[in-house]
């Protein structure tokens, strides 16, 4: 029941006719709605392989129905030999070389130069940190959600935390793992703008399925601008919830720039309120949500670190909630 | 004795009741339980991997179920991760392996002619350890406590107590325990098809099923050693907090995954090539022709074989390898299918060369051939390293490895089971049923799986518990599951056919008209496996050569009697099957049971951490395996017996010739796997790390020198006593056997004192943890040399080896070469390694 | 000189150990190319963009399965005629054996044309 709840809030958006879903008409977590060129020519090499694979299904199920059918000694010892040899041997042999030569190029990653955006994420159980290095200022830090700028390249640098994860933007470009003690990098470029999902890809424990981020391509003056703003202090709203927020400790874990709270075990909470989700993906940023999240974390997400605050009441977490949902 | 002599129909009734006298089997309600018998055991280990099967098709469903609509809250995450880790690891572990293993158990006796398998105890001993190792892995999920971290077990989720519990510990040991058992009928299969063929059987004339076992036992002895090397490694941090996989201290996650795939890539072809050896054994049949284009096929198997090894790393391209290491990998990935294409191509030739009956094997067989090329195409997808970038972990990869599954594995198994049915049981299965199952087999498998082609596309990554409606895949779900339920429908149909089969008429004998040796089997099976074995000359003999069936049953061929009341087959020689011994089997007995619940209790114990008790129970073991030695190779009370034709065959014979010679290589090639996936670790670590070794901190070069010196003595000493033995220096040999056992354990000794003195804390970096691997590893196998060698002793000194039979002290000496080159390689790596790097 | 090598090619023995030297051979080149690159990458960073070492790796892998499958050649036509060498001689075995490898022959040279691909194409670590 409690995963019913949680799932419920999802987004809260009607559920998806089933006709529409057949046609599939999700346009933000997939690998054949790109919005990145990675992707694009992956898209590209994807149609041409299953339009291969297709015709050899279909020309095999053909010869197979004949062979079947074929009156005895149609085909003699030395024809059989010849149709294996060539068609078994030789002509895998020179579409699989020609296949090679065609990805092969496609492996190559893309240049990156210095002055490029970088921005860190690190997957950690079962969230991103994420942080933008953007060259010759100092780095900006937020989580749970990517903002990038359209027609520029970008420089991510992607680790874990404490177990494997894979960092994973269909419509943006192929995965890539997080794996304990390694950096691994992926340069990209978006094409058009728009809100989208990524989703972590290695199986990472109990809510590796509930471990989820926004992707936000903007245009890149818009970026920029939004950079700068996101470097600013947090811009509180009045109310009893910064003090709550404080006196129960959540600075500890939490961050939030321009307060006491400082602590970096847990997700950066600077500007929360400007987010599409909270909880990795998982939930609305209304205040029932967050309010609903702070008492009880574990309902939402289980094996999540956070501990619950089941002795904190309706109205603080409410207050706590109006605080962090006016963070812009 | 001459063929007329067989004429007469009371001699040939007096051999018979020897035989059946010689080939009863155990009675009792605990007695029949001893039976090594290779059609009664393989009847078990098939029914139990089926069983097994099923068990875990409904874990499947159950998922399925949760799948079928988004935000579904049938299971929560905790049951969901055990259910697929139960799934995946029971179809690969207690169905797919065990299964080829067990069919084989029961077919490859009689394709090949031979009474038995030649270690039948050995047989008796993997099933045991089967069922205890299968119980208590699946058993776990009755008590929440089943693994749950994927079937691929990736540390740091899986090492960390913190993050996983006892189900990682069930998942290692318990599976570990089922990897011997697998290793163990790897030998069984490897000796049995390259000395136990009938004479006359050369190797352009082996049934081709028998090729592909041949090439599957190979493959396993050196998949399966690397994984349990890489089980090693994983239970002594999680046991004791060695930090081989902890980035932290100086480890790498990554090189789990490495030896996990090493094992995990060339297992898939483990499973796929029997399969398909049941095609090459059928399609024929049902062509009524030879299957075109044999050399092909060895070709293929023998290909896929080796270029399966070089593809375990397309499992990791999204790793962050460097691109042109994936590219390599990529590439074989593609090579591959060459001579999987050149398989395929076979049997279309021989179909259409030949008159094809279309029964329902080859319903099953063209089926799932159908199958397996959509798998096939899509696997060549997946192996094109960008694509993968995108579909790796999603559902397109689920779709991807069911196809090939399906397809490749579990129709063909079933093409088998309506083929190979009336040989086992004498009765046909209903062609009605089973052609009713198969189009649902055939329409739920398609329905489930290829839509998740598009859903994995579509952004759905595996292994999650539930998805978000917004998604859009709920559609493509519920496609999936209808299907799932049609195809577990369609197996129920099966398994109702199965049960409806005892009550039907018997068939007739060799009902497909089949021309292979096992189709000499009797609807009213007798128990000494064939009446007399028979001289090959052709592929088909029951189509080839006249006369032939009632020849072997008129014993007109070898070996017709069992003079001495003893179970017998005959041992050939491996390229041409030349006659070169006969070999006395083992009979029914408690040992191999009673050794398969010691060796489990050792691993089960330690899941619990109850080590004492473990120890208890090795000692227990080992005890068990050595009064199980004890009664082998034993002195014939005559040299030499003849088996027709004026044929005198020796009952002893030792060495290169002899099964148990080769039993004992077969096991130190993987032994020597194991091992270098161990050295794998250590220059993987220094591939990874630019202070590694680190300066100064190992043991030392003086006592892992020592210890080598002390090796090599103790080999010498065994060398020296073989060769003085035999030329009938019985004295002098046994001194050289004790002081070689001397020698090992001061070796033992001195390749411990290395880490120990130097104080290396193997729990603080993975440096001296790998160090104390190796150095225990080595030091352990001279600790086994000394057994050995004392073993060999007191066989002399009972009276059970003289010069003339000498089988013990030679694979004694066999294993002292194995133990030479582990210690000449190990003490190199930890002693002097660190001061050239 | 062609017959003389023919003639020292067909007494060569055929056994199931020379069977398996061609793929055996293409394994050897696949675990040298995976060692070389990983090696080098994860020691110095980077691989020459003309690995001399790796192409004459290749080329002498190359030479070698050639070699083999030639001998293979030979001895399948020992007697001189075709497939399916079904009959229960010394003869067929060996011409059976010797045409195997062969075959084994020809698919280990494209495997190490297959393997040698990648180097045409990429020249970084990265």
């Amino acid at each position: 029941m409690v995963m019913r709840q949680a799932i419920g809030m999802l987004r809260g958006r009607a559920t998806v006719p089933l006709l529409l879903a057949l046609a599939g008409c999700n346009q933000q977590q997939s690998a054949l709605v790109p919005f990145g060129e990675e992707a694009a020519v992956l898209r590209h090499l994807t149609v041409v392989m299953v339009a291969g694979a297709v015709v050899i299904a279909l020309a095999l199920a053909a010869l197979m129905a004949w062979a079947v059918r074929a009156p005895e000694g149609r085909l003699g010892l030395r024809g059989g030999e010849r149709l294996i040899l060539v068609a078994g041997g030789v002509l895998p042999t020179v579409l699989l070389l020609g296949l090679l030569a065609y990805s092969l190029p496609a492996m190559r990653p893309r240049a990156v130069a210095p002055a490029d955006l970088r921005i860190a994420v690190t997957g950690e159980q079962f969230w991103w940190r994420v942080q933008y290095e953007p060259a010759g200022a100092a780095p900006v830090t937020s989580a749970n959600e990517i903002r990038i700028p359209v027609g520029r390249t970008v420089l991510l640098h992607l680790e874990g935390r404490d177990v494997v994860h894979s960092f994973w933007i269909p419509g943006l470009a192929g995965k890539t793992d997080m794996i304990p003690g390694r950096r691994n990098v992926m340069a990209v470029r978006a094409t058009r703008a728009g809100l989208f999902r990524g989703q972590c890809t290695e199986f990472c424990g109990l809510s590796h399925a509930l471990m989820a981020f926004d992707v936000v391509a903007m245009p890149a003056a818009e970026f920029d601008r939004w950079l700068a703003a996101e470097r600013q202090p947090a811009v509180a709203p009045a109310g009893a919830g910064k003090a709550l927020f404080l006196a129960n400790g959540c600075g500890g874990c939490h961050a939030i720039r321009g307060t006491g709270a400082a602590g970096a075990i847990g997700p950066d909470l600077s500007h929360l309120g400007g987010r599409t989700t909270i909880a990795a993906g998982m939930l609305r940023p209304t205040e029932a949500n967050i309010a609903a999240f702070v008492r009880h974390p574990e309902r939402f997400k289980p094996g999540v670190r956070m501990p619950a605050f089941p002795q904190m009441s309706e109205a603080e977490a409410r207050a706590i909630a109006r605080y962090l949902k006016g963070l812009k | 004795m001459s063929l007329h002599a067989q004429d007469d129909p009371g001699l040939r009734h007096a051999q018979e009741e020897r035989l059946r006298a010689a080939w009863k089997p155990p009675e009792g309600w605990l007695r029949r339980w001893t039976d090594v018998n290779n059609n009664r055991v393989g009847v078990w280990y098939t029914l139990t991997a089926f069983a097994f099967m099923l068990f875990a098709g409904v874990l499947a469903l159950i998922m399925r179920t949760q799948l079928a609509v988004p935000e579904n809250d049938l299971v929560g995450p905790n049951t969901f991760n055990q259910l697929f880790t139960l799934h995946g690891s029971a179809m690969m572990f207690l169905f797919a392996v065990p299964m080829f293993e067990a069919v084989s158990i029961i077919l490859l006796p009689q394709l090949l002619g031979a009474r038995d398998l030649p270690f039948p105890r050995l047989s008796a001993f993997g099933y045991w350890s089967f069922l205890i190792g299968g119980i208590f892995v699946l058993g776990s999920i009755f008590f929440n406590a089943a693994p749950d971290g994927g079937w691929f077990m990736y540390p740091p989720l899986t090492t960390r107590t913190d993050l996983s519990g006892l189900g990682a510990d069930i998942w290692m040991l318990g599976l570990s325990f089922i990897e011997v058992s697998s290793v163990a009928a790897a030998v069984e299969l490897i000796v049995g098809v390259l000395k136990c063929r009938p004479p006359g059987m050369r190797l352009n004339l082996m049934p081709l099923y028998a090729w592909y076992i041949l090439v599957v036992a190979v493959m396993i002895l050196f998949a399966f050693p690397p994984l349990i090397a890489g089980d090693v490694l994983f239970e002594m941090e999680r046991l004791l907090g060695w930090p081989f996989f902890t980035a932290e201290k100086g480890g790498d996650p990554l090189l789990w995954q490495h030896l996990f795939w090493i094992f995990g890539h060339p297992e898939v072809y483990v499973i796929f090539l029997p399969s398909i050896a049941l095609f090459a054994m059928l399609i024929p049949t049902f062509a009524r022709r030879h299957l075109l284009g044999y050399p092909y096929i060895v070709l293929a198997a023998v290909g896929t074989a080796f270029l399966s090894f070089g593809l375990w790393v397309h499992h990791m391209f999204a790793t962050g390898l460097p691109k042109i290491s994936l590219a390599f990998f990529s590439a074989a990935s593609q090579a591959v299918v060459i001579p999987t294409g050149v398989q395929i191509f076979a049997f279309i030739a021989t179909l259409a060369a030949g008159r094809v009956i279309f029964s329902t094997p080859l319903l099953y067989a063209t089926g799932s051939l159908a199958i397996f090329v959509i798998g096939g195409l899509t696997g060549v997808m997946v192996a094109i390293v960008p694509f993968d970038w995108q579909a790796h972990d999603t559902y397109f990869v689920v779709a991807h490895l069911h196809y090939v599954l399906i397809g490749g594995t579990l129709m063909p198994l079933f093409a088998g089971l309506y083929y190979y049915w009336p040989l086992v049981t004498g009765k046909k299965l209903s062609d009605r049923m089973g052609r009713t199952a198969f189009w649902m087999l055939f329409a739920g498998a398609n329905l489930a799986f290829f839509p998740m082609h598009l859903s994995g596309l579509m952004g759905m990554p595996r292994r999650v518990f539930t998805y978000p409606s917004e998604l859009g895949l709920g559609g493509l779900n519920l496609a999936s599951t209808l299907g799932a339920f049609l195809f577990a429908a369609g197996v129920l149909v099966v398994v109702v056919d199965m049960a409806l089969s005892p009550p039907r008429a018997k068939a007739k004998r060799n009902p497909w008209d089949a021309g292979t040796l096992e189709w000499l089997a009797h609807p009213d099976d007798e128990d000494w496996g064939i009446r007399s074995v028979p001289l090959i000359e052709t592929r088909y003999p029951i189509w080839d050569q006249p006369g032939f069936v009632a020849k072997v049953d008129e014993g007109r061929f070898f070996l017709p009697d069992a003079e001495e009341g003893r179970r017998e087959t005959i041992i050939t020689s491996v390229l041409d099957a030349r006659p070169v011994a006969v070999l006395r089997l083992g009979t029914p007995s408690f040992v191999p049971m009673l050794t398969a619940i010691a060796v489990g209790g050792v691993f089960i114990l330690t899941t619990y951490h109850l080590y004492w008790w473990a120890l208890a129970s090795g000692v227990v073991a080992l005890g068990f395996i050595l009064r199980w030695l004890w009664s082998t190779a034993e002195i014939p009370e005559k040299p030499c017996k003849p088996i027709g034709h004026g044929l005198e065959l020796p009952l002893y014979i030792a060495g290169p010739q002899a099964p148990g010679w080769w039993a004992m290589f077969i096991t130190m090639l993987a032994d020597a796997t194991a091992f270098s996936g161990l050295v794998f670790g250590y220059f993987f670590f220094w591939t990874v790390h630019t202070g590694f070794p680190p300066p100064g901190a190992g043991p030392g070069a003086a006592w892992p020198m020592i210890a080598l010196a002390l090796t090599a003595a103790s080999w010498g000493a065994t060398l020296a006593a073989r060769e003085l033995h035999r030329r009938g220096g019985v004295a002098p040999a046994r001194l050289l056997l004790g002081a070689g056992a001397l020698l090992s354990i001061g070796s033992v000794g001195a390749g411990l004192a290395g880490p120990w003195l130097s104080g290396l804390d193997p729990a603080a970096a993975a440096y001296p943890a790998i160090v104390w691997t190796l150095a225990i590893w080595t030091a352990a196998h001279a600790g086994i040399a000394a057994i050995a060698q004392l073993y060999a002793l007191a066989r002399s000194l009972a009276g059970r080896t003289t010069p003339s039979h000498d089988a013990d002290v030679g694979n004694v000496t066999l294993y002292l070469h194995f133990l030479l080159f582990t210690a000449v390689v190990a003490y190199a790596t930890i002693g002097l390694f660190p001061e050239v790097a | 000189m062609i017959e003389r090598l023919r003639a020292r090619a067909r007494s060569l023995n055929v056994t199931l150990w020379t069977l398996i030297v061609p793929p055996t051979v293409w394994a050897a080149h696949f675990l040298f190319s995976y060692l070389w690159a990983a090696i080098r990458c994860a020691k110095t960073g980077s691989f020459s963009t003309a690995p001399g070492v790796f192409w004459a790796c290749t080329i002498l892998a190359l030479l070698v399965i050639l070699a083999s499958g030639w001998i293979a050649r030979v001895q399948s036509r020992t007697p001189g005629d075709h497939p399916p060498h079904e009959e229960g001689t010394e003869t067929d075995r060996l011409r059976f054996l010797a045409y195997a490898t062969m075959l084994l022959a020809g698919l280990s040279f494209v495997g190490v044309l297959f393997t040698a691909a990648p180097v045409l194409f990429l020249s970084d670590c990265r």
